[in-house]
């Protein structure tokens, strides 16, 4: 439970952040600080428990389907992380309030906050799949902390965010084919499986794919660029997430796995080679750096090079160093961050080369840093002397033939020369070699730092001291963490070993060490200067811009304006799968006789019909001649639907017939009045497609329709429907109760299409309505002034041409608002329902925009709009009232007065209002609207719809 | 004998020939031919030897199969949808050429 509540206490913090740096600006650091120690108190006791060797475990089921659970679980290990987590946190928090401008920092301290929660819940995860997602907290969290940090930090936390990334892939792949090799998604027992020992491929290739996540955070060759490219972001976020969490991500995970892999010679080799490798490589980087921080940072590097070579070695007595090393790290080196950043607080630089000798006016930041980089360099008697001690002999025990332990020492005691030297350069730098003088700097007084600043960056350096001196206090917790991932454990840690091989090569270290030192004057401008032709940002650079060359070079495969390429390959794959379809179950099977009856002589009359629509629509030039082969076409398709016995559908197919046709009619208005595409049309491609599908349809609608009885699902609904749902209208009560997820599916179809047509008109200037002038086919011209003088007539005075509809109207309309009612009404039984209600309204709607003499839209602003949304929530709504039955979407029926109402028809009204509004936005933002912004002036009668019309049938 | 196949190869013709063209319009006239013939494929597939409405349960032997019908509703009142959306794209710029970009007057460049 302990845990689960500092989990919980964590995610709280993040919330809390925000009205607290409304109140405390930068000062809510301290809080923030008080809060991560009382936390690290809080788990106090959970850890005496887990020293005593029980383990604090909570767990909840959280998708049972895949039966992955919310586990967590302290550990040895998980606690000394946690520790890590919480106290470095509190300091660097501490740290934050005096060191960041003053403000609100509101981002700094949530992504910080959100950062500490991924970083706890990473180490307490007893789960692969909650791994997985601590981890890509910890890599988002830090993106965002890079990014937050300026110009330079933009580019800096994309390259961070794709290496991590790339860290983020190979864990998801690692952690499914634990989950399928395993059969648990468990850490624990995952790890504890037999399948380890059995199959050593599969072993192999998860233990490989650990190690690079592993290597991605903790930036171990060829990942280690995002570390000194991540110096962009504030000194406090390096301290603590470059120093004490996120690279140390990495290192938990590969001392977690080492459980499992500690002894696959792959694992070894990688990580030993890698390790050490980099360790040397970055203390050399390290060597040639001006810049304090990146020296800094590639000095991690290096120091997490050789906690991964311990890891690699995999022995107890490795881990145990290993572990050590992590904590005596985590304190030097989050402290070392901090005196940086107090170094340009101070001085307003951080490079060496023009930093004044510092020592005389900062003695505290002198001694601080001596002790940092004295522990660093694994000098007596801070605690890093005992750890890097213990990393050095345990190298010795380097698995593989017997040269391989020697070799290993060998060139990590050549690393660790280097490492002598830089940290001599740090102390030296910006101490006491600086060549200007002390008035230079760009800051009036140079002075020793405070101690709001002070304090908190001593704290974690200095306690190096005292823990080396009691170094058994730490005996338990790293015995613990050591037993928890291996069989072994129980080196006592000493501060003293006597006289050992890696004593000896201290000692030789110290010497070879002060050598390069005194040589430094002779080796800064050989080493401070590019030591390799490419950096390895410019790298990754390239390597983005090659991916983005092949991205844009295929994508210009498939790229048009004309939808033409895109359709033509789905129906061309259409065809040969209906038609390569049809023939084989024609040439390869029994085919089941055909139902007797399965035409009408009325289909043939319609087909007729219907053929020569479809041939006038395809030959037609004219724009309003396709149009009006189009509408008879639908009407041919209505009449063949209610003749296969389906009204509801053949009512809904008239009036959305009656709508497009109206519609098509409004937009045609701004469009050339044939279609004039003649290049295109001759081409014959078209044609042998349209043939071969049409062909391949019927073919298939041939074959495979109507050779079976009712089928089950047909049965059940005719035989149970109306019973079930007390509705006659089998279709309707499908509709809104049976299938009432689809119909809530097309209702948000319906209106997004009239929020995107609002959104698309509004956004796309039209150039025609800035000039004032009506477009020149809007207009009619002289010449194509009609001939016919009652046309004349008509258009010159739209008024009482209009009368007779307008009378018309006042009849009409009453009566489609009755019809729409009473149809609403019925369609539980009868053949109506929402949809064809609305669509009768839409007439209405239609009739009233059609009758107007001149251009006006017929609903306030904001009414579709208003209608789309208040059906679309309607529906949903009416969709959460059936949680209190038992499910989304579950009618309710019940009797008010006698008369049997159910919630679907509250569902109904939502796709009533939603229809309506959808066909609102098409009459007023492609009729009404549309030419009201094309008015040719004050007091010229905008060019209405009829005399369009009436002008565009003239051309035709 | 069946005459629907017949149907849906002469509308799923037709809409394949136009929804191929350069002009926006014309590929909105052959989606909604193109929709025709998918309806009515549908309706086949409830077996169109049996033509009495599904309303109640009388006559439930001969009855139409139900299912497919609402299907083909849900499909029409979609069509529609993006039907609309697609004329409001055809009328920007006063041409619906689809292989010019129309003149919208829209400044790409900044």
């Amino acid at each position: 439970m302990t845990v689960l509540l500092l989990l919980v206490a964590l995610a709280a913090v993040p919330v809390l952040v925000v009205p607290m740096t409304l109140a405390l600006g930068r000062r809510t650091g301290w809080v923030l600080a008080a809060v991560f120690l009382g936390l690290a108190a809080a788990l106090v006791p959970a850890g005496r428990d887990v020293l005593r060797g029980e383990e604090v475990t909570w767990s909840r089921a959280w998708v049972p389907q895949l039966d992955v659970d919310l586990a967590l679980r302290l550990d040895g290990l998980g606690l000394v992380f946690v520790m890590i987590a919480l106290v470095i946190g509190a300091a660097v928090l501490a740290y934050s309030a005096a060191y960041l401008s003053p403000g609100r920092q509101l981002g700094f301290y949530l992504w910080m906050t959100v950062f500490a929660l991924g970083m706890v819940g990473l180490v307490l995860a007893d789960d692969l799949v909650l791994v997985f997602l601590c981890w890509e907290i910890t890599s988002l969290a830090s993106f965002l902390l890079i990014a937050r940090s300026g110009s330079g930090g933009e580019a800096a936390s994309t390259r961070t965010l794709l290496i991590t990334f790339v860290g983020g892939l190979t864990l998801l792949v690692a952690v499914v084919l634990m989950i399928v090799a395993t059969g648990t998604t468990s850490l624990s027992e995952a790890l504890a499986s037999p399948v380890w020992q059995e199959n050593g491929a599969l072993t192999t290739t998860v233990a490989l794919l650990v190690a690079v996540s592993g290597f991605t955070k903790a930036a171990q060759f060829p990942f280690h660029p995002w570390l000194p490219d991540a110096m962009a972001a504030a000194t406090p976020v390096s301290a603590y997430l470059h120093a004490a969490a996120v690279v140390k991500a990495g290192i938990y995970l590969m001392l977690r796995f080492s459980e499992a892999f500690s002894s696959v010679p792959a694992w070894n080799a990688l990580l030993i080679t890698t390790g050490l490798f980099t360790a040397a490589m970055a203390a050399l980087f390290a060597l040639g750096q001006t810049d304090l921080k990146r020296l800094m940072a590639y000095s991690t590097v290096s120091q997490l090079g050789l906690i991964t070579a311990a890891i690699g070695v995999g022995t107890p007595k490795a881990l145990t160093a290993a572990v050590l090393h992590t904590i005596a790290h985590a304190l030097f080196k989050s402290g070392l961050f901090m005196m940086v950043g107090i170094v340009d607080h101070q001085t307003g630089t951080r490079d060496v080369r023009r930093l004044p000798p510092l020592w005389r006016v900062m003695p505290w930041s002198f001694a601080t840093v001596i002790a940092g980089a004295g522990a660093m360099a694994g000098l007596p008697p801070l605690l890093g002397f005992v750890s890097k001690e213990m990393v050095l002999g345990s190298m010795l025990d380097a698995p593989g033939p017997a040269w391989t332990g020697p070799v290993a020492f060998a060139a990590a005691a050549a690393g660790a020369v280097l490492t002598f030297a830089y940290c001599a350069k740090i102390v030296l730098g910006a101490f006491v070699d600086g060549e200007r003088e002390l008035e230079d700097c760009s800051v009036p007084e140079v002075r020793e730092a405070g101690p709001a600043l002070l304090v908190p960056a001593m704290l974690p350096i200095w306690a190096g001291l005292p823990l080396a001196l009691a170094v058994w206090v730490l005996d338990p917790p790293v015995d613990r963490a050591v037993s928890a991932i291996s069989d072994g454990g129980g080196y006592a840690l000493h501060l003293w070993h006597g006289i050992t091989p890696e004593l000896l090569a201290t000692a030789v270290v110290v010497l070879g060490g002060t050598l390069v030192v005194s040589r430094r004057r002779w080796l800064r401008p050989r080493l401070e200067r590019d030591l390799l032709p490419r950096s390895g940002v410019q790298l990754i650079e390239q390597a983005v811009r090659g991916a983005t060359r092949g991205g844009s070079w295929l994508a210009r495969l498939v790229t048009a304006d004309h939808p033409g390429r895109h359709v033509g390959p789905i129906l061309v794959v259409l065809t040969l799968l209906l038609g390569a379809g049809t023939l084989a179950v024609t040439l390869g099977t029994d085919v089941p006789a055909a139902q007797p009856d399965l035409g009408r002589p009325i289909d043939a009359a319609l087909l007729v019909l219907v053929a020569l629509g479809v041939a006038g629509v395809c030959l037609a030039q004219s724009r309003i001649a396709a149009t009006v082969y189009l509408g008879g076409v639908g009407i041919a398709v209505t009449v063949q639907l209610f003749a296969l016995g389906a009204p509801d559908v053949g009512l809904t197919q008239l009036m959305v017939e009656v709508l497009t046709v109206t519609v098509i009619m409004l937009v045609l208005r701004g469009l050339p009045a044939g279609f004039g595409h003649r290049r295109h049309s001759r081409r014959p491609g078209p044609v042998v497609l349209a043939l071969l599908l049409g062909a391949a349809a019927g073919g298939a609608t041939w074959l495979l329709t109507g050779r079976r009885e009712q089928s089950g699902p047909a049965r059940y609904f005719i035989d149970e429907g109306t019973e079930v749902t007390g509705g006659d209208n089998l279709v309707n009560v499908i509709l809104v109760e049976f299938r009432a997820l689809d119909t809530l599916g097309e209702l948000a179809v319906l209106g997004l299409a009239g929020v995107a047509i609002v959104a698309v008109l509004a956004t796309v200037p039209d150039r025609r309505s800035e000039d004032g002038a009506a477009p020149a086919e809007l207009r009619p011209s002289p010449d194509a002034a009609p001939q016919d003088p009652q046309a004349a007539r008509a258009l010159a005075d739209p008024a009482s041409n209009l009368r007779a509809m307008q009378l018309l109207l006042r009849l009409l309309t009453p009566g489609l608002v009755l019809l729409s009612a009473l149809i609403f009404w019925r369609g539980h039984n009868e053949p109506g329902g929402g949809f064809i209600a609305a669509l009768v309204a839409s007439a209405a709607v239609a009739l009233v925009y059609l009758a107007r003499p001149e251009d006006r839209p017929v609903a306030r602003p904001g009414l579709h709009l208003g209608l789309i949304a208040g059906g679309v929530l309607t529906a949903l709504g009416t969709g959460l009232i059936g949680y209190a039955h038992s499910s989304f979407l579950e009618p309710l029926h019940g009797y008010v007065g006698g008369v049997h109402v159910s919630t679907s028809m509250l569902f109904d009204v939502g796709v009533y209002a939603a229809v309506l509004g959808l066909v609102m936005v098409a009459f007023d933002r492609l009729g009404a609207a549309a030419v009201e912004h094309r008015t040719t002036g004050p007091g010229t009668p905008a060019p209405s719809h009829a005399e369009h019309a009436s002008a565009q049938e003239e051309r035709a | 004998m069946s005459v629907l196949p017949l149907t849906v190869a002469v509308l799923v013709a037709g809409g394949t020939y136009l929804m191929l063209q350069a002009g926006l319009v014309r590929i909105i006239f052959g989606i909604t031919l193109l929709s025709h013939g998918a309806n009515l494929m549908l309706l086949a597939a409830g077996v169109s030897a049996w033509r009495t409405e599904p309303l109640g349960t009388e006559g439930a032997s001969r009855s139409a199969d139900p299912l497919p019908m609402a299907f083909v509703l849900t499909a029409i009142v979609i069509t529609l949808a993006v039907t609309v959306l697609m004329l409001a794209l055809a009328r920007i710029g006063g041409d619906d050429d689809t292989y010019q970009m129309p003149d919208t007057g829209e400044d790409h460049h900044g």
